[in-house]
């Protein structure tokens, strides 16, 4: 059997698989798009609240520092990596390898021990004084003109209320 | 042995480890800039037991020799200036102060590991860790939206500017099998493609020194950039990534190619003329000095089109002269500008008749003004001599003509910045000057401005060292 | 040593002048610029007088100097801080010592802001150009060509005539600095040149001159070398095409006549041409001679017809020195003994009178407080002896027998007529022009109905000193130019030596 064909052997489940996995998809989206039903109301797009009409949009920003939480995640998720490889040649790397491994964890370490100094482990921490100050008067403005309100301290760094 | 050629950037790295725990208990800021300051100087000690090692290869990645030494100790030095400028420009500032000089060592350390690479490896790793603080540098000031607007310009530009550089790494292994700057290009095959990868790591490093015409952040980010990040960036970025170059083209079989060649001319004598055209018409001094950067580094890049032992002492002589120049230039904005009691102080018009009241600074920028422009009894002649005299000796006339067009023009902005300083006082009130922070900064830089002349008047000393300073060619 | 002392006075001066700006009050700073350039003086008077220049029965070829200096500077590229003195380079250090006397006398009485600043500036500028008259190594001549562009150019921007507006003042002296900036890249571009050629020949770096005029180097490069080195001398020389900075330069230069020293300033391109670009490239210069001739004769008509279409006072002198130049030019071209002398005279000469002119228009604007001369008229025995001195200045510009400007015409065109019989006739033709714009401006000035109607002050003793210093110097060379001739003989000599073959070859194959 030449190389050619044994590829194709084993790669033809795969464009199967591939194959139907986008039939599927397809089906689904082109059979409901055929059968289901379509009107065109004015308040059809409206999100439904018990009758009452919504205020505002829904699109709002959260104090909470997700993306701080995720980056802070995924940096020592990542070095989760260093230690199973690590973990898999330390008997080749001896005492020596042993010391410097914890050398990089003692670095992780001082990171962390930064980082929570600093506050960027507080899930919502208090914006400076002058902030919170001046977001209520926004937030004043902005109701008596009828729009969404904004929250101090989620436009800005967690680190504020620091040094 | 291997460990005492890379003294320096260790030491740089544990001040970098010792900050970081610092700035977790404390967060005063003499000590902070104390400490960056004392590591740094300890760095500087640090390359005198490297000098017996060298020339030494340390790891596959890195080569220490008394070409990488000598920039090491300018960008030290340029690093030192920079906390300095640093510590009398934040002080005024109330918060976060101390990550400024973390940043800062950081990048330093990237900037050493670069001028002793060998490797398009570690060569990446430097300039990703050069770049990458220094995003952070120069939107430091982010209560001001231009710094934060020119942080992001550099951040993108130079992500497109790294996107470029892999690409060509990935090109020139494909071609040669190797990474490693003495194997790239030795065996025949794959010419093409091994070209397109030189020419794409050479629009991205040409990015990052803001060589024409890849230049347009330039100005921007320089104008936007809080003082000190600007000085940073226009020395130690520059010199740490122009050493790489240099070594690259040495060092590595692909650099005789006579298409390569071209291809560095045009980019020198655009660079040359544009910088000098675009600096014309401004009034302020930082974009001034952005666009005077471009055209100095023009001026560098005829070493490199040039080649040879020659090229690499020019090399060194102009990037001594432009670290001193810019750093004092750079530095006397800095020392003059305080964010946070206003706008930046770099409108030309803040500096009429700056001789009035802060003599001394006056008369260190009309002297870095002087020596940008290349005149003698400053430093910058020495280097602009060397400039001229690789070109006419490697017959690069077109290079000649342009360097003669060019600091003709350059004098024009040169002398009008000089003669304001000069001129009669019509400026608002100036903040005073003499908190201590202040002081240790002028005093440094009136430092540099004797020593621009002195060197100006006995550059032997320098341009030994130059020439005993070679690049190693590993094995 | 002495040669060191030489430049040292001035700059340790003018560091002094600098340091006592703000300590001191009034006046300190003055009394060290005029002690300073006193001793400069007296220094050059003491070489005149003591040294024996007459060194035409030593070897032809070589290079002969009265003393040297010599000390290591960048030995890595053969470049070393050698001084040395010859005839020439004392009659040029006398006349610097003459202007820079004349030059902080005149500007004595005035008071001006930054006095220390100001004297300092004089001082490295004075400096700057015995470091010109002295330095014999290409690289260190160059440096002091460039440095004491600093100093004239503050001297212009920020202490210029009054009446100009500060735009105006720097505009000019920048104008003046990139002209001579320039044109000094290219020589320098041209001395790497010339090293490299030397370098391949014999495999020696040196910037030496005496080594570099050993150097032989034919064809185009060498014609483009020479270029190199024409240009920028021609530029200080106000040469024609390379003229453009001189008017605005003179306009906005200080009005209390320290711009005399322009007058030194214009004569270091006629210096570097006998010193450097006949010696070092004969046979491209041979070649080039009749351009070059051609271009100083262009220079004296044109600087003729364009004085006389002048209004400000300073403008016109400005022109008329360059058609002094363009004789000058002529001179050296010719590379004839008498011609070379001739011109070297004619150097002193035009530097002489121009100044004499300069203070007389300076002094009238100080008192009239204008320099326009249609505002101007029959000032003739109104302000006391001035008009007088001016008479014999014009006179004296004009090239009237007895006075040094006639030998010095006279010398040029005698000794460059063997070859050049049509060149100097048409130049002999521009003295009549010269006669008239020197009469017209007087006839303007002095003549006519009067423009003011009550007698100003007098000349002060010391402006009265100064004039008549000049107008002594000025007689005294045109009745015994062996004070001059005898001096630079040697110097004259040996450039007549190296020009000799390479000039009657080319003048042989013209008609």
């Amino acid at each position: 059997m030449n190389d050619a064909a044994q590829q194709s052997v084993t790669v033809w489940p795969l464009v199967l698989f591939f194959a139907s996995a986008m039939g599927l998809v397809g089906l689904m989206i082109g059979l409901s798009s055929i059968l289901g039903g379509r009107h065109n109301e004015k308040l059809g797009n409206e999100p439904f609240e018990s009758g009452i009409r919504p205020t505002g949009s829904a699109h709002r920003r959260f104090s909470v520092q997700f993306y701080l939480v995720a980056i802070i995640f995924v940096l020592f998720d990542l070095e989760v990596v260093f230690v199973f490889s690590y973990a898999i040649a330390a008997p080749a790397l001896g005492w020596a390898g042993y010391g410097a491994f914890i050398f990089f964890l003692g670095m992780i370490t001082l990171g962390l021990i930064y980082e929570w100094r600093i506050g960027a482990l507080n899930w919502a921490p208090k914006a400076p004084r002058q902030m919170r100050l001046e977001a209520i008067e926004i937030n004043r403005a902005r109701n008596l003109r009828g729009e969404s309100t904004i929250d101090a301290g989620a436009n800005h760094s967690p680190t504020l209320d620091q040094s | 042995m291997q460990i005492v050629a890379i003294l320096a950037p260790l030491i740089v790295t544990a001040t970098i480890v010792l900050t970081i725990g610092a700035v977790a208990f404390t967060r005063s800021h003499r000590i902070m800039a104390g400490l960056s300051s004392t590591g740094l100087v300890l760095a500087l000690l640090g390359l005198i037991p490297a000098s017996i090692t060298v020339p030494i290869q340390v790891t596959p990645l890195y080569i220490v020799d008394g070409f990488g030494l000598f920039y090491m100790a300018l960008i030290l030095i340029a690093a030192l200036i920079s906390a300095i400028l640093a510590y009398a420009y934040f002080e005024t500032q109330s918060d976060y102060r101390a990550e400024f000089y973390i940043l800062l060592l950081c990048a330093t350390l990237g900037a050493l590991s670069l001028v002793v690479c060998s490797h398009l490896a570690s060569l990446f790793i430097g300039i990703e860790l050069v770049s990458v603080p220094l995003y952070g540098m120069v939107a430091y000031a982010y209560r001001d939206s231009v710094s934060l607007e020119s942080g992001l310009k550099y951040m993108i530009l130079s992500g497109v500017a790294s996107a470029f550089f892999l690409f060509g790494m990935a090109l020139m292994f494909a071609a040669s099998g190797s990474l490693t700057f003495t194997h790239i290009g030795q065996n025949p095959g794959g010419s093409q493609l091994l070209l397109l990868g030189v020419g794409m790591l050479v629009v991205g490093l040409a990015f990052k020194l803001s060589i024409a015409p890849f230049h347009l952040w330039t100005p921007d980010v320089y104008q936007g950039a809080p003082g000190p990040a600007s000085t940073f960036l226009a020395t130690v970025s520059k010199v740490a990534i122009f050493a790489a170059l240099l070594r690259f083209f040495q060092t590595s079989p692909v650099a005789q190619n006579a298409w390569l060649h071209v291809l560095i001319i045009a980019l020198a004598f655009i660079s040359m003329l544009v910088g000098n055209l675009l600096a014309l018409r401004q009034n302020n001094l930082k974009r001034l000095l952005g666009y005077s950067s471009i055209a100095h580094l023009g001026y560098i890049l005829t070493a490199i089109a040039a080649g040879g032992p020659l090229a690499a002492t020019a090399v060194g002589v102009y990037f001594a002269v432009y670290i001193l120049t810019s750093l004092g230039a750079f530095g006397v904005v800095s020392v003059v500008s305080s964010p946070f009691t206003g706008t930046e102080a770099s409108d030309l018009s803040n500096y009429r008749g700056l001789f009035r009241h802060q003599p001394t600074l006056a008369v260190t920028l009309a002297v870095m003004m002087i020596s940008l422009a290349g005149i003698p009894i400053t430093f910058g002649f020495i280097g602009k001599f060397y400039a001229l005299l690789v070109a006419v000796n490697s017959g690069l006339w077109w290079l000649v003509a342009a360097l003669i067009i060019g600091s003709a023009m350059g004098l024009y902005y040169y002398l009008r910045v000089t003669f304001i300083l000069f001129g009669a006082y019509e400026g608002d009130a100036q903040k005073s000057l003499t908190e201590s922070s202040s002081r240790t900064a002028i005093m440094a830089l009136s430092l540099l401005a004797a020593l621009v002349i002195a060197l100006g008047i006995y550059p032997t000393p320098l341009i030994d060292l130059v020439n005993v300073a070679g690049i190693a060619v590993p094995a | 040593m002495i040669l060191v002392w030489l430049l040292l006075i001035p700059f340790v001066a003018g560091a002094l002048c600098y340091a006592l700006d703000s300590s001191r009050g009034q006046g300190a700073s003055r009394w060290i610029a005029l002690i300073g350039s006193g001793l400069i003086l007296l220094i050059a008077l003491a070489l005149w007088a003591t040294g024996n220049y007459h060194l035409t029965n030593a070897v032809q070829g070589t290079a002969q100097w009265h003393t040297q200096f010599q000390l290591e500077w960048i030995p890595s590229l053969g470049i070393s801080f050698h001084l040395a003195l010859d005839g020439l380079s004392v009659i040029m250090l006398l006349l610097t010592g003459i202007m820079s006397v004349l030059a902080v006398a005149s500007s004595w009485g005035q008071p001006r802001n930054r006095e220390g600043l100001f004297y300092a500036n004089l001082m490295w500028l004075i400096g700057g150009v015995v470091g010109i008259f002295l330095a014999i190594d290409l690289f260190a001549y160059f440096f002091f060509w460039e440095m004491m562009l600093i100093p004239m150019a503050l001297l212009v921007a920020l202490w210029g005539h009054d009446g100009s507006s500060v735009a105006a003042k720097r505009a000019a002296a920048i104008k003046f600095f990139i002209y001579t900036q320039a044109s000094g890249l290219l020589m320098l571009a041209s001395i790497i040149g010339l090293v490299i050629v030397h370098y391949e020949q014999t495999g020696a770096v040196t910037f030496d001159y005496q080594a570099l005029l050993q150097t032989s180097h034919g064809g185009a490069f060498g014609m483009v070398l020479m270029l190199g080195f024409f240009i920028a001398f021609a530029t200080k020389l106000t040469t024609i095409p390379f003229h453009g900075w001189l008017p605005d330069f003179h306009t906005h230069s200080p009005s209390d006549s320290s711009v005399d020293l322009t007058g030194v300033l214009v004569k270091t391109g006629a210096y570097g041409l006998l010193r450097f670009a006949l010696p070092l490239f004969p046979h491209a210069s041979a070649e080039f001679a009749p351009v070059a001739m051609i271009l100083g004769l262009i220079g004296i008509y044109y600087g003729a017809v364009v004085a006389f279409a002048q209004t400000d006072m300073k403008r016109f002198v400005g022109y008329t020195s360059i058609a002094h130049m363009g004789f000058v030019l002529i001179g050296i071209y010719a590379g004839t003994l008498l011609a070379v002398q001739g011109a070297i005279l004619q150097l002193l000469a035009s530097a002489l009178s121009t100044a004499g002119l300069f203070l007389v228009s300076s002094q009238l604007y100080a008192r009239l407080g204008t320099r326009d001369m249609r505002s101007l008229g029959g000032l003739f025995g109104l302000m006391g002896a001035m008009p007088g001195f001016a008479l014999v200045f014009s006179i004296a510009a004009l090239g009237m027998p007895a006075t040094a400007n006639f030998l010095g015409e006279f010398l040029v065109l005698f000794g460059a007529f063997a070859h050049w019989p049509v060149i100097v006739a048409f130049a002999a033709a521009g003295l009549i022009l010269a006669a008239v714009y020197a009469l017209y401006l007087l006839h303007r000035v002095y003549w006519g109905p009067p423009s003011i109607k009550t007698p100003t002050s007098g000349l002060a003793s010391r402006e009265y000193a100064s004039l008549l210093l000049i107008v002594a110097l000025t007689l005294i060379i045109g009745l015994y130019p062996a004070s001059v001739l005898q001096v630079t003989t040697g110097t004259a000599h040996e450039i007549a030596h190296w020009f000799a073959g390479p000039v009657s070859a080319v003048s042989s194959s013209q008609p």
